[in-house]
């Protein structure tokens, strides 16, 4: 019985289908020029005609360069200072022995759920305090600790049996040196697992980054996406919004199709088997 | 020791030629040919002013711009130059938050009064509070009714009368209904319904109704359970679950101008602002008339002032108020106008030769002008988006069959009493003891 | 699963103060720490003062609860939790369902498999917001993608998310399309550690493909279920991207929920009080959530692993 029934596949094949159709609409809309009133608007299969035009609209209505760099920043400098804190807090759970580690532990596994949306009104105040307050540190700065990554760190250093590092203890080396030299290399699996999981929420995230700047020059792409789609007064061109959210959507999209086994195996942590 | 002297010498040319910078957070509809004007006119405007350098910023709609010059000013941050929604100005001059504009008038050697004559006269109550300018308006607009000419033709309308009075209007929507069996192929009107544009409309058509919606004096009353405005809100009512000629439910602006594009609705209405908007995607012949009337015409005013928050140095204050005399300048502001649709606040626009023949060309242009004259301010109160929310859902559940007007306006006004109540206590019903 | 007995620290050179492992630790944890106490055990407590402390307009602020008073008469934040309980309910039950479907019938890996396993997956990476914005088009009454495509079928055109009874109906249907890729991948990977040989013995035992799944698939999968459930309870908790681009918690309200009802109070209404005494409210909820749910998210990890 290893395959699925025909029929099962079928349907979940139909589903697949119908899960696609909103990409399908985005392609379709966005090569399709100055198609406002026109009555097969909808369809997936128009008659055209066809033009990169709305991209080249899209792409002059809004500070896309600006936005995409704001967002590479913005993932870059998390992920990097991530690397840090969740290393050596990974380490010491998994494989030190101190008073309090378990009640620690649990404070913080809070964390996972405390995500910063829901505290947004007490972090703004702590922003503004801290003077990073509409700064792109500012945005960054509650996912400085990771709960997600500590956990996943102190799993991956577990797999790594001790002989490795016994040796280096022996030679005498400190501990800081046998996290970056020793265990970071051999648990690259589980960073880069961390890595994806990581860069991917905050390439898509929206409310957080939208509360804690004002200045359109530190807008992320989420951002600059939402003011696009909802303008003041006037009515949508839709093959201009389908553009802009194909800019938005793309790379991580692109990513997955290259990279989707790497992906797949972070996002459900059999990466560290 | 000489590269040292020329980095003093670039360092000292480089103060003494430091421009003021200033930042200018705008908001506009969402295509980019608008948002790229903007920047057109600020790099004009920085080329021709070597001492000061503006920043423009686009912010998104009217409500995410005034959310986000309040965290601004919060942060301490403010900017400089703000295009706002008229109707938030009261609440910041409420909360003290922007600076009275008459000190910088005067040290141009004008009065606070023929500053304002100098604007169309319907604009003066939401650019100043008691007597005092706050904002300068920059790009106005008003409801507007545009129909479509091959429906009007097609249903047996004159496309030279359209509907003038709400009996006519209603009529009109009736025959313009469009169905195949159980479908609705064409609509006779449609309406945004959504936050902003529903009690921007609804406060139109309650004007319209003889009555005032709020009071213009204070920011501590509104009349949503006036006959005035129930009889809007029961006209809206009838033209949707009577007259079945408008759809039930909230249709947002997006949806509105695709089926007017499409043929798929012979009236709507919308903003002036949206006018370029419609001019270009629209193909088939289409014109624009007065928003029609119950008791009197009127029609509220909508669109932007420019405002200067405090906080600022009066270094950058000063460079603020030089970019707000040129954007309102008569031929900037009336370029603007041809470009996107607002009216120009600015009466003195009209008068240039290129304005006179553009409104010659463009009559859909003109009865946005010839409305003006009926044009009345735009409800300001204390805590006005949560006010106005209230409103809103009522006003959308009268749309969509889901409570009766008296009922939904009653729950209005207990809300937006409640909201502001702070304000109100604090104010007119503080009195002597 | 495998690193279930570790030794615990190996002995050290007796000249070692025993306090040693402790302070190690303590200049480890030191960084992690510094940013969860301010961003999280901080506000937490910040919002539980900013909860109890009363401000009129112009009047001095003082310590009450009238926050949590006004809170809770307030209809539109009763609204907001019902709504929220409705779009729990209504997105996590079908996204689990058909994430576990899609899970067992593309269980096997071919070509054709991993085709419809990338197309069910694709829309979790993209952002919400972008997902809305697709949306906003594809529900456009009569106009849009699903109209001009039910027309055909006969159906006159909906208004999705401007009709009170429909609104929350389609976002949920969003949402559904959104994560139930994600959670796919839990199932896929929770599937591959059901051993082939029990599902072959009980099929030859006599028992049916539904037999098959209630009593073997099911229960073994029990660890990555409580996991994927929590993970999308905390998600339709903590996501209103969509509801802020699409319908601002209208027609009527009938969208709004928790999250979005703080965000309003907040930044609309500037109404600090208010909330911070909802924030209050979910930050509770939340953590009751995690007191009954630590284990068995440590336990799904540990699984998975």
């Amino acid at each position: 019985m290893k395959r699925s029934p025909p029929a099962l596949l079928l349907l979940v094949a139909a589903a697949a289908v119908l899960w696609f159709v909103p990409f399908a609409w985005m392609g379709v809309a966005s090569i399709r020029h100055n198609s406002a009133g026109a009555p097969d608007l909808a369809s997936l299969l128009p008659s055209g005609p066809f033009s990169l035009d709305n991209f080249a609209d899209a792409w002059s209505s809004g500070h896309f360069p600006l936005w995409y760099l704001n967002t590479i920043v913005l993932c870059g400098g998390i992920l990097i200072v991530q690397c840090v804190t969740v290393s050596l807090a990974g380490y010491a759970f998994a494989r030190l022995r101190f008073p309090g580690q378990n009640t620690l532990f649990a404070l913080f596994l809070l964390q996972l759920m405390l995500v910063p949306p829901i505290l947004i009104v007490p972090n703004m105040t702590t922003l503004v305090a801290l003077h990073l307050y509409d700064t792109l540190p500012g945005v960054m700065a509650p996912y400085f600790a990771s709960a997600f990554g500590v956990f996943l760190m102190r799993q991956t250093f577990r797999t790594i049996p001790r002989e490795y590092e016994e040796a280096a203890l022996v030679d005498g080396a400190s501990r800081l040196r046998i996290i970056t030299h020793v265990l970071l290399p051999l648990a690259r699996p589980g960073l880069t697992a961390f890595a994806i999981v990581s860069v991917t929420s905050h390439w898509n995230e929206f409310l957080w980054p939208l509360m804690a700047t004002s200045s359109p020059s530190n807008q992320v792409l989420t951002v600059g996406l939402a003011t696009f789609t909802a303008g003041a007064e006037a009515g949508s061109e839709w093959g201009v919004i389908a553009a802009g959210t194909f800019f938005v959507a793309a790379p991580l999209l692109i990513a997955f199709v290259v990279f989707q086994r790497r992906f797949v195996s972070s996002f459900t942590f059999s990466g560290i088997k | 020791m000489r590269l040292q002297l020329a980095l003093a010498a670039c360092l000292m040319t480089g103060t003494a030629h430091a421009a003021t910078d200033i930042d200018l957070f705008f908001p506009v509809p969402v295509q980019g040919k608008l948002a790229n004007e903007m920047q057109r006119l600020v790099e004009v405007f920085n080329k021709d002013h070597a001492d000061i350098h503006v920043t423009a910023s686009y912010t998104g709609s009217y409500d995410d711009t005034n959310l986000k010059t309040h965290a601004a000013i919060a942060a301490g941050k403010p900017p400089a130059v703000v295009i706002m929604s008229a109707n938030f100005v009261r609440e910041y001059v409420i909360n003290d938050e922007i600076v009275q504009l008459d000190g910088l008038i005067q040290k141009d050697g004008q009065t606070a009064d023929a500053f304002m004559n100098q604007f169309w006269p319907a604009l003066k109550l939401n650019a100043t509070e008691q007597g005092h300018v706050y904002g300068v308006p920059f790009q106005n607009s008003t409801p507007l009714l545009y129909y479509s000419i091959d429906a009007f033709r097609d249903a047996g309308l004159d496309p030279d009368h359209p509907p003038v009075t709400w009996q006519e209007w209603i009529d009109a929507a009736k025959k313009l209904v469009k169905r195949d069996g159980t479908t609705t192929t064409r609509w006779g009107l449609m309406m945004p319904g959504t936050y902003d544009y529903c009690g921007w409309i609804t406060s139109g058509l309650a004007m319209s109704n003889g009555g005032d919606f709020y009071n213009t004096g204070y920011g501590g009353e509104v009349y949503y359970t006036q006959p005035s405005t129930i009889g809007a809100v029961r006209f809206l009512d009838n033209m949707v679950h009577k007259a079945k000629a408008m759809p039930e439910g909230v249709t947002d602006a997006n949806a509105v101008t695709t089926a007017f594009f499409q043929g798929r609705t012979g009236m709507m209405i919308l903003s002036t602002g949206s006018l370029s908007f419609v001019r270009d995607n629209m193909k088939t012949p289409y014109r624009t008339a007065f928003l029609p009337r119950a008791m009197v015409n009127a029609a509220p005013i909508g669109g932007a002032s420019l405002i200067v928050p405090k906080g600022n140095t009066p270094e950058r204050e000063a460079a603020a108020w030089t970019l707000v005399k040129w954007l309102t300048s008569p031929a900037v502001a009336g370029g603007w106008s041809r470009f996107t649709g607002y009216f120009s606040p600015r009466i003195a626009a009209y008068d240039l030769p290129e304005m006179k023949t553009f409104i010659a060309d463009h009559p859909d242009a003109k009865v946005a002008l010839d409305q003006l004259v009926y044009a009345r301010g735009w409800f300001s109160t204390y805590n006005v988006v949560g006010v106005r929310k209230a409103l809103e859902d009522g006003v959308q559940a009268v749309l969509s069959g889901k409570a009766t007007p008296e009922a939904a306006m009653a729950k209005a006004q207990q809300e937006a009493d409640a909201l502001m109540r702070p304000y109100v206590e604090q104010t007119a019903l503080k009195v002597p003891e | 699963m495998q690193m279930t007995a570790q030794p615990a620290i190996l002995p050290r050179s007796k000249s070692r103060p025993r306090t040693r492992p402790a302070l190690t630790a303590c200049a480890l944890l030191l960084p992690s720490a510094l940013f969860l106490l301010l961003f999280t055990y901080l506000p937490v407590f910040k919002v539980i003062l900013s909860s109890l402390t009363v401000r009129g307009f112009r009047g001095a602020a003082h310590y009450g609860t009238d926050n949590y008073i006004r809170l809770f008469a307030d209809q539109h934040f009763s609204t907001a939790v019902v709504n929220n309980l409705i779009y729990a309910a209504g997105t996590i039950v079908p996204s689990l369902a058909l994430a576990l479907l899609f899970a067992i019938a593309l269980k096997e890996t071919t070509r054709l498999t991993g085709v419809l396993r990338t197309l069910i997956a694709l829309p979790m990476l993209i952002p919400l917001v972008a997902a809305a914005s697709l949306f906003a088009f594809i529900f456009l009454p009569n106009a849009g993608l699903l109209d001009y495509y039910l027309a055909a079928l006969g159906l006159a055109e909906t208004n999705w998310l401007g009709d009170p009874s429909l609104a929350l109906g389609s976002i949920i249907a969003i949402t559904v399309w959104k994560n139930c890729g994600y959670y796919m991948l839990f199932f896929l990977a929770g599937l591959v550690g059901i051993p082939e040989d029990l599902l072959d013995a009980a099929r030859i035992d006599g028992a049916g493909p539904l037999q098959r799944f209630f009593r073997i698939t099911l229960p073994l999968l029990g660890p990555t279920l409580a996991f994927v459930l929590i993970i999308a309870t905390l998600n339709a908790l903590t996501q209103v991207d969509h509801i802020i681009v699409l319908t601002q918690g209208g027609p009527s309200d009938t969208t709004s929920m928790i999250l979005f009802y703080i965000y309003q109070q907040a930044h609309q209404n500037f109404d600090v009080g208010l909330a911070s005494a909802a924030t209050v409210v979910s930050v509770g909820f939340l953590f009751a959530l995690s007191i009954v749910s630590l284990r068995s998210l440590e336990r799904g990890i540990h699984y998975e692993a």
